[in-house]
């Protein structure tokens, strides 16, 4: 069995994992805590990637980053290329994702007693110090349940992939990729166990987590 | 966050750095590579043709197989293919008119060919396109004429036998040939068109369909222009029409240019 894809996809769900939390949770904090002009249209835009089919998604996407899409030409000028490369497959990963954190920490933030958060400031906390040490541990296991949703939704991420990053083998073909390969081929026993490595994947993953969610933050 | 739920995360959070630090894949190995970028009925054909190619010249060849329109789009926009070989010649016209593709590589390569397959599971074998209409058969599969050759194809080919009105509450369409046949293999749909170069799986029995009841499955490649190694492109283009790739392209169920 090949295991290139294993490794690629849990790359890539990893990073794109962190980079969900990174974008994700600020704009789900915004979205709890603050009033703003176009909060609306952000709230819709957030869900977007969920609306439209994955394949459609992708060839929007590919239409901005490819070679020549404006962001593909920005990023050309500097000598980069992101169209089918790995980064491709990551950022297929957070579109595909980002919103399942982004809906899960917002109503974390949310349940979270503002009034525990004014006390803080009395006590002379800074809005960042507020963040960490009250809105952020009380809503913990909110954020925390959306990063597993999106780790898992990155993890099994196609349609996107296969239209941005491609499904070239041993370079951007993830575990999803190599699947549907295999299926497409006829062979299924090659299938199978690819498809019983990214059900593992997520079996260790989640036991993982029951055993840190029971820690305090 | 406590210095002991910190402790508890140092770990994972190694482990996320490292996965998230790993180089992509390794940079193509010093043999010259080619990636082809195939329609999906050329899968089983160009998995055997690939190996003999990379013997012959010494080159790696890696296999892209998909939707003819997807790679039009993908090309079009850069995608990493260094030869396109498409289930459809429009997609290749448009593409070279576009300046995608190299004019003077356009070559045919093969001329595909449907078949009526019905699934063992269901018991009588049709032989001919009325047999679709036996109420029997409750689910007809064929890809979806509106973007898939195969499914044009067998729209025109249902439409001259004058059974494709009748046939319409029946039919399933799939997304390209070889989810249609997988329809046909699981049984879910009863019979169905694909084309014969997919049609040799146990599960089904097949019988070719007259090539005069639909308008030729003219299958062109060409070389991408951007391509680093336009010469060995075109050399592959060269193989599977030439005489190595024809017995093999002909077992595989496709009709050869200079044989139609």
């Amino acid at each position: 069995m090949e295991l290139f894809p294993i490794w690629l996809s849990l790359r890539v769900a990893v990073s794109a994992t962190a980079l969900t939390l990174l974008a994700g949770v600020p704009i789900a904090w915004l979205l709890a805590r603050r009033r703003f002009p176009g909060r609306n249209v952000l709230e819709a835009v957030v869900v977007l990637p969920l609306v439209l089919p994955p394949t459609v998604l992708g060839y929007y996407l590919l239409v901005l980053i490819g070679r020549r899409g404006p962001l593909g030409q920005a990023l050309g000028a500097v000598g980069l290329e992101l169209a089918f490369t790995w980064g491709a497959a990551v950022l297929a990963a957070v579109v595909g994702s980002i919103a399942l954190v982004i809906k899960s920490a917002q109503a974390g933030f949310e349940t979270v007693d503002t009034q525990l958060e004014q006390a803080a400031r009395t006590l002379g906390r800074s809005e960042w110090s507020v963040f960490w040490s009250v809105t952020l541990p009380l809503a913990w296991r909110s954020v925390l349940a959306g990063a597993v949703l999106a780790f898992c939704r990155a993890l099994g991420e196609f349609g996107i992939t296969l239209m941005v990053a491609g499904n070239i083998p041993g370079r951007t073909q993830t575990l999803p990729l190599a699947i549907y390969d295999r299926v497409q081929a006829n062979q299924m026993a090659d299938a199978n166990a690819l498809a019983l490595v990214a059900v593992g994947i997520v079996v260790v993953l989640l036991f993982g987590l029951s055993r840190l969610a029971r820690l305090r933050y | 966050m406590s210095a002991a739920a910190l402790r508890h995360f140092r770990p994972l959070v190694l482990v996320l750095a490292w996965l998230a630090l790993q180089p992509g894949a390794a940079p193509a190995a010093d043999p010259p590579s080619l990636t082809v970028f195939a329609a999906a009925d050329l899968t089983f054909a160009f998995r055997e043709l690939a190996p003999r190619f990379e013997k012959a010249t010494g080159a790696r060849v890696t296999l892209v197989f998909g939707s003819t329109g997807n790679f039009a789009h993908q090309i079009r926009q850069g995608g990493p293919a260094d030869v396109f070989f498409a289930a459809d010649q429009s997609f290749i016209d448009t593409l070279i008119a576009e300046g995608a593709l190299l004019k003077e590589t356009r070559t045919l390569y093969a001329q595909g060919r449907i078949v009526l397959a019905t699934a063992r599971a269901f018991g009588p074998r049709l032989t001919e396109l009325r047999g679709l209409l036996d109420p029997r058969v409750r689910h007809v599969a064929i890809a979806n004429p509106v973007h898939a050759p195969y499914g044009r194809a067998a729209e025109q080919a249902l439409r001259n036998t004058g059974v494709w009105d009748a046939l319409r509450p029946k039919l399933v369409f799939g997304e390209n040939i070889r989810h249609t046949l997988q329809i046909i293999q699981s049984g879910a749909a009863e019979a169905g068109i694909v084309a014969l170069s997919v049609a040799d799986v146990p599960e089904i029995d097949s019988v070719l369909i007259d090539a005069a009841a639909h308008a030729p499955l003219d299958q062109v490649a060409a070389v991408v222009r951007r391509s680093l190694r336009p010469e060995l492109g075109a050399a592959f283009i060269q193989f599977v029409s030439g005489p190595e790739g024809r017995p093999i392209m002909k077992r595989f169920g496709f009709r050869l240019p200079g044989e139609l």
